[in-house]
């Protein structure tokens, strides 16, 4: 073996130009493909991120018709027995956050407006999302407090400010009705314009007795002690969960809309580099077949003098695979530094995408996808390419004629 | 004892327009130890005969057995192997593989055949050595010369410890002194070590120095006859 590697690596350097073009272009597509590819998948892991950190979390559990029909009347039981089943898997999970969220109307003396009312645990929300560093003016909410947060926007358009009193109305579970008087405890700025003008919160005591809903949430969001245990924390808790009422959705369920568009979207990706490495793949081809021709009567004497087919076939074979994984190797030392670099050091966004990210309370960057999938693949692919090209002359070996050739 | 056994070999050629007969009824045996030169003008099918009895082509009619076995019903594979085993080549040219020292180039037979890297390494300083390398071992083809690289194909031809070496016009490429040279090892190899050598050439000095002469004419035996050989001097 150490003799047909011997052979085929000192092969490939006896036309040492061409040898250097060919890697050269393996080099480049790997290149250009990594470099592509972990943009891409880069900036999808961090639209991704932001959406798990900020909102969905990683796993949730809810009613089983929530999920369709997000209305007060589809809440869960928050209560010990539900809390037992958590603390089971006390070790496996790092926090949850429980959320109750239903629409009212608020009122100030000048102004009425429909809102969107969240009774939140304090502490665990802003562990989760960090909403207490938003907060403009007032001061944070106490788990027992009879008081709420109202965001910027919402108390610019109801005249209200820190120390003022809501009114809010409105239907509680299963259609009762349902008012209060809230003085407002502080003021807080959401990146998210739409939020920011509708968002009223409240302790989930204060908001559970408003809704008429002791004991109830309509969400727990659940972060488990690694993201990568995602799956299997959720189906653990999906069996340990009575299924007629609970559901546990995570976040691939919640977001199967934004995952499908981005398969789409990258898979245009895929069809570009696709096309570079078939360009890439008849270059290979034509080094390999040329190698290959120059060697007809080297190939004729071999085998008359008493090499096996099969010997030849793999010292060819074996020239094809390490021209590319030279090109493979190069691309991958040249790229992953750069990638690193990018992915530690993101490259910020101009214009309009930027606004848009900062709204949305996202860091106006791509990183680099630095997961090792996006140099595997490459690699993979190119060796899969590879190996196809030097089937080639793997045929013609076999089929050589020894005589004429090997006068 | 006999190492090579033709009986009535033919070999028919389907050209476009007629079919020629390159070898046409080929009887011959050579003993162990002979010195045999094939001749005859050029398209007379020595080189055809050659290959047949090498194992690299099939004859039409006929049969080959080398020290009792039948190789003309041998499939490819088995026939690579038994060339393998059996027969040394000496081509006319591309003997070589160019990117193998010459050392390297008398190693692979041998790996070939499975050979242990001790013994492999003193073969070849040994033969090299023979054929007047030894300060050329670890030099690749393209730095010898013509004369240089047929002897290392000779080296290489006995590495592999074969019962007879097949040399089809050995000195073609070569100019005379060369030419001569590698002939004197030759001959050299089958007097001290009773080498069966079987040649074909056009050369007359070549010639003169085989002690069997095998002459054929249209891919017939016309003459075979054994004499004296000239002796080169010492
Ligand atoms: N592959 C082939 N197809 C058709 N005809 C062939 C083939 N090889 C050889 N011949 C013919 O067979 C005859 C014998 O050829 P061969 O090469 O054996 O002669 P030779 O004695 O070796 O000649 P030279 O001295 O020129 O090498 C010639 O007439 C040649 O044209
Ligand atoms: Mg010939």
């Amino acid at each position: 073996m150490k003799t047909w590697i011997k052979l085929a690596w000192r092969n490939i350097w006896r036309n040492k130009r061409r040898s250097f073009i060919s890697i050269a272009s393996v080099l480049f597509a790997v290149l250009f493909a990594i470099a592509a590819d972990s943009f891409e998948r880069g900036s999808y892991e961090m639209q991704i991120e932001n959406m798990v950190m900020f909102s969905t979390g990683y796993i949730r559990i809810q009613d089983v018709l929530y999920e369709d029909e997000p209305s007060l009347d589809h809440m869960m039981m928050y209560d010990d027995a539900l809390l037992d089943v958590l603390d089971g898997f006390s070790d496996r999970i790092e926090y949850t956050v429980p959320r109750i969220e239903g629409f009212a109307l608020a009122a100030s003396d000048r102004r009425t407006r429909g809102v969107m009312v969240m009774g939140i645990d304090p502490d665990q929300e802003d562990r989760f999302n960090g909403l207490s560093e938003r907060l403009v003016s007032g001061s944070w909410l106490e788990p027992g407090d009879e008081s709420v947060l109202l965001a910027s926007g919402a108390a610019d358009i109801l005249g209200l400010d820190v120390g003022d009193t809501l009114v809010v109305i409105g239907q509680g579970f299963q259609g009762i009705n349902s008012s209060g008087l809230y003085p407002v405890k502080g003021i807080v700025q959401l990146a998210v314009p739409d939020m920011n003008n509708n968002m009223v919160y409240m302790p989930l005591a204060a908001a559970q007795w408003f809704f008429g809903a002791d004991d109830m949430v309509t969400s727990l969001i659940v972060m488990p002690d690694r993201p990568r245990n995602t799956e299997r924390l959720a189906g653990d808790l999906q069996t340990a969960l009575d299924d007629e009422w609970y559901a546990v959705l995570t976040w691939q369920d919640m977001m199967k809309d934004f995952l499908r568009a981005m398969e789409m979207d990258m898979a245009g990706n895929k069809m570009i580099i696709l096309i570079l490495y078939i360009v890439i793949g008849f270059g290979l081809f034509g080094t390999i077949l040329t190698m290959m021709l120059e060697r007809i009567r080297e190939f004729a004497m071999m085998i008359a003098i008493g090499m096996k087919r099969y010997q030849l076939a793999l010292v060819c074979l074996m020239e094809s695979i390490f021209l590319s994984l030279i090109g493979v190797v190069a691309g991958v030392i040249i790229t992953f530094p750069i990638t690193f670099y990018f992915n530690r050091n993101p490259i910020p966004l101009g214009g309009e995408m930027a606004d848009f990210m900062a709204e949305y309370g996202f860091e106006a960057v791509i990183p680099t996808s630095i997961d090792p999938v996006v140099f595997v693949s490459q690699a993979v692919a190119i060796f899969v390419i590879a190996f196809l090209i030097g089937l080639y002359p793997v045929y013609k070996v076999f089929r050589l004629q020894v005589i004429q050739k090997a006068k | 004892m006999t190492v090579i056994k033709t009986e009535n070999l033919v070999k028919v050629y389907n050209s476009k327009h007629l079919p020629v007969r390159a070898v046409n009824n080929v009887s011959l045996e050579i003993e162990e130890g002979e010195f045999t030169a094939i001749v005859g003008p050029s398209g007379s099918g020595k080189t055809t005969l050659l290959n047949i009895i090498g194992g690299l082509d099939k004859p039409t009619e006929g049969k080959v057995t080398i020290a009792d076995t039948d190789i003309t019903g041998l499939s490819d594979s088995k026939l690579i192997d038994f060339r393998l085993k059996n027969i040394g080549f000496v081509f006319q040219a591309y003997n070589l593989i160019p990117v193998l020292t010459a050392r390297e180039n008398v190693n692979f037979i041998m790996l070939l055949q499975g050979r242990s890297q001790r013994e492999m390494n003193e073969r070849a300083e040994e033969l090299l050595t023979q054929v007047g390398l030894s300060d050329k071992m670890d030099v690749r083809p393209n730095k010898l010369s013509g004369g240089q690289q047929q002897r290392v194909a000779v080296a290489r031809a006995l590495a592999s410890h074969p019962r007879f070496i097949l040399a089809d016009e050995p000195t073609a490429n070569l100019d005379s002194q060369s030419a001569m040279n590698l002939l004197d090892i030759m001959w050299k190899l089958n007097q001290e070590e009773n080498i069966t050598l079987v040649f074909s050439t056009h050369d007359q000095r070549v010639i003169d120095r085989a002690r069997r002469v095998v002459t054929l004419v249209d891919g017939s035996i016309a003459k075979d006859e054994v004499r004296e050989p000239v002796v080169p001097a010492q």
